[in-house]
């Protein structure tokens, strides 16, 4: 009887209890699916810090907006070529650190320096600038000119991806505090818990609705969005498909990825273009979507996302088309082209949801096709090895799984690395290709935008270079009281500037 | 006594050195770090000034005397991926483990004993059969989804307590509530059966025949000599939950060490996976001493 009671009080108690929600005032809370481990500003190429630190810490000289043509001032009010290799940048007047310091050339000077540090492993100096070299000049106290070698006629749109930092910040170490000119400061960062930041009352722009954000952290995306429905959390930008169920508060979005196999077209019997016709063809896109692809993929014609400058917009997505890649083959083998040859299928775990299983599904419709399709899937790290140069000899010929992200809007992110002979993940060699990137990539306006339509449809009709899968999705959930939308930038970035409440 | 914890510590200091030493050279066959530190689309040369940094250009055997020279220092190096000291990663994630194991083993012992006990007081009863039935499910259910039900029944629908997280007291119910449940059905199994044995023991009939009361026979006589079994399997479960609850860790956003050391391998982060092994070998080498002090204290027949 007394058990009972006890039993019946601890109920009670319960029902009282209020699990912490997510506050009733101006402030929001973030739910990431990744831990964020480093919070350094160089490191927000990659998304679960870009997240954090892009524009909310600490803001970038020039603002890529998705969508709209012109590059958009940040830190940097106006921009103009000085010759082929330098430009001029006029920074913002007034411009402070949340540490009470002035923004000047210096400051730009010591970003990009830190970016360039091989010992600090940058993120965004590995990923946009490998291969170039920077020299700065202080014109005035808010004029600076910068120098590249190769000159690079789209600067001032590389310089949307780097984040200014002040230049007293630790030279040869990551720093654990980011000071930025962001419309938001770090408050506290309690590393694997939660990390918060406040509105700067300094903040040279204006003033964003939100008046500070708490992040939190959970691996298991079913969590997170859990803690969206008991309003424990106000966004969680990265949820898994599975737990999308809620058309109310869960939204897709093209996250700027496109998902690919890489032909290695160096090697027979994919040297020969019907036999990388013959892949393409044998495989059924249409029986993938909303299976072990999300709904709302979208078939892809070439490595970049439509909205890039210069996307081929007359290729059409490879129709299913089994007997034609049987007669391809046939008529290949024919030739003496060894279609019988083993090929290699490698992929990559968790590269993005049901990878395995995508690839699985490749290979059985490639076998149905005529083709003799072995498949390894590898964790990160040996899938490098296959996927980065130099490829590993001798080898059998292969299909890597890839997916390639370019959110910038410009395919010079894209086809030197992918397209180009010298490209570190390059496997085709096409001297007509080579001359169109190295062309588009210091041609401007008009004359690039259709140097790069050329070069995308000689890699993908003429040359048949990849087996090109799907423009992918990501799923948010937002929370009720907020009026957010999440956009293709959502990927990379996470405006809290860009939140309103309904 | 003294004697047999200075020769187990000196033995046991020799097998965690064997241990970091195989740890040390197995981890660096996982691969090259820089592959999964920079962006793929970085070059060589990028690569190597990255290796370069941070020592991993060196032979291996170069890197091994390093390693050892700063071992006697106590010093594990920085962590690749947080860039600061590897050891003060792993000590701020361990109390966390260690409070979630020790708070859950005390729980499951309180309950699986006096469950065990009571089950086995009467054999084939009603309560037996249904302790016997909830042991059998709860060792055998996948923690994952223990703890993915929890969070829907328990957090979503009810809203009694929050899915995940930690900062207040009720943080820590479904995380405990999830990790008790495996240990408590072994355990209660062992309790069980061992009890069983216990009780139908000579020195049981006669004191039953002496007219001591049954709550007696079995929470003093039979329960202290039933002990020596279950403490081997909860010291086994308890290691288990030191090494770290991967699962409830991740699930609940724990910041503890297992999901550290698993993060940590998975992203080559070799002083990491070094600190905390030694620091769990070493809380599981102390537990595994005070199991054998328990053994001496329980049963008056063993001695050092």
């Amino acid at each position: 009887m007394k058990l009972a009671r006890w039993g019946l009080a601890a109920m009670a108690s319960t029902c009282l209890i209020t699990p912490a929600v997510a506050q009733d005032s101006k402030s929001v809370t973030v739910v990431l699916t990744e831990v964020l481990d480093v919070i350094e500003p160089c490191m927000a190429a990659r998304s679960d810090v870009g997240r954090v630190v892009l524009q909310n810490i600490n803001e970038t000289l020039t603002e890529f907006v998705p969508g709209q043509a012109e590059l958009q001032p940040r830190l940097a009010t106006s921009w103009e070529q000085v010759n082929d290799a330098t430009w001029r940048f006029k920074l913002r007047e007034g411009v402070k650190f949340h540490d009470g310091s002035a923004l000047d050339p210096a400051d730009v000077t010591f970003s990009i320096d830190r970016n360039k540090n091989a010992g600090l492993g940058c993120e965004t100096g590995g990923k946009y600038f490998g291969g170039m070299t920077f020299t700065t000049t202080a014109v005035d106290d808010t004029t600076i000119e910068i120098t590249t070698d190769p000159a690079s006629p789209i600067l001032p749109l590389l310089l949307s991806v780097l984040p200014i930092q002040p230049d007293s910040d630790p030279a040869d170490t990551f720093t654990t505090s980011p000071v930025g000119t962001g419309p938001y400061k770090l408050v506290s960062w309690d590393v694997g818990q939660s990390l918060k930041v406040e509105r700067s009352a300094d903040y040279w722009g204006e003033q964003p609705i939100v008046d500070g954000a708490t992040y939190l952290f959970r691996t298991d995306a079913a969590v997170a969005a859990a803690m969206i429905t008991t309003g424990e959390a106000d966004i969680a930008p990265n949820i898994a498909v599975q737990d999308a169920t809620n058309p109310d508060t869960d939204f897709s979005y093209p996250n700027s990825e496109t998902s690919t196999l890489r032909i290695d077209g160096l090697l027979p019997p994919f040297d020969d273009r019907r036999v990388r016709e013959a892949l393409n063809l044998a495989i059924d896109r249409d029986a993938m979507i909303g299976t072990i692809f999300a709904p709302g993929v979208e078939k892809a014609t070439q490595q970049v996302p439509p909205t890039t400058i210069g996307f081929a917009h007359d290729l059409k997505p490879w129709p299913y088309d089994l007997e034609r890649a049987r007669a391809l083959l046939a008529e290949a083998k024919a030739d003496g082209v060894p279609v019988d040859t083993e090929i290699e299928m490698i992929g990559r775990i968790n590269i993005y949801p049901n990878a395995t299983e995508v690839m699985e599904g490749i290979q059985a419709m490639l076998i149905e096709a005529g083709f003799n399709a072995k498949l390894q899937m590898y964790d990160v790290g040996e899938w490098n090895r296959y996927f980065v140069k130099p490829y590993p000899e001798p080898r059998a010929p292969n299909l890597v799984q890839a997916q390639h992200d370019n959110a910038k809007g410009d395919p010079v992110f894209t086809a030197f690395v992918k397209h180009h002979s010298e490209g570190v993940h390059s496997a085709m060699s096409d001297p007509e290709v080579d001359g169109l990137i190295e062309k588009a990539t210091l041609a401007s306006g008009e004359d690039r935008q259709l140097l790069w339509e050329q070069m995308f449809t000689r890699v993908n009709d003429t040359v048949i270079a990849d087996i090109p899968l799907f423009y992918m999705v990501g799923f948010s959930r937002v929370g009720p009281r907020l009026d957010f939308k999440p956009t293709i930038a959502t990927n990379s970035e996470l405006q809290l500037s860009q939140i309103k409440f309904r | 006594m003294g004697r047999f914890v200075l020769r187990r510590s000196l033995f046991s200091l020799f097998s965690l050195f064997g241990l970091l030493v195989l740890v040390f050279f197995l981890s660096r066959l996982t691969g090259d770090p820089a592959a999964l530190y920079l962006p793929v689309d970085a070059p060589e040369s990028v690569r190597q000034a990255f290796r370069e940094a941070r020592g991993l250009d060196a032979p291996l055997l170069a890197q091994f005397g390093d390693f050892l020279v700063n071992l006697v220092q106590f010093d594990f190096g920085d962590s690749l991926r947080r860039q600061r000291p590897a050891f003060d990663v792993v000590i701020e994630a361990f109390p966390w483990t260690l409070a979630l194991a020790g708070i859950t083993m005390a729980l499951v012992l309180v309950a699986a004993i006096v469950l065990g006990a009571l089950a086995a007081m009467k054999v084939g009863g009603i309560f037996d059969r249904i302790s016997s039935v909830i042991s059998l499910t709860a060792a055998s259910a996948p923690d994952f989804w223990i703890a993915l039900m929890a969070i829907f029944i328990f957090a979503v629908a009810l809203g009694w307590v929050p899915t995940s997280g930690t900062g207040t007291p009720w943080h820590w119910i479904l995380p405990i509530g999830v990790l008790f449940v495996r240990p408590f059905g072994l355990i209660l199994q062992v309790v069980r059966s061992s009890m069983i044995t216990a009780l139908s023991s000579a020195y049981v009939k006669t004191a039953r025949a002496k007219g001591v009361r049954q709550r007696a026979i079995t929470f003093v006589h039979a329960l202290r000599n039933a002990m020596l079994p279950v403490i081997t399997v909860a010291g086994d479960q308890a290691a288990g939950l030191l090494n770290g609850a991967v699962v409830v860790e991740t699930v609940f956003g724990f910041p503890g060490i297992g999901k550290l050391m698993i993060d940590s391998i998975l992203q080559r982060d070799f002083a990491v996976v070094l600190a905390a092994i030694m620091l769990t070998s070493l809380a599981i080498f102390l537990m595994n001493l005070l199991i054998d002090l328990t053994y001496a204290f329980l049963d008056p027949r063993i001695r050092y």
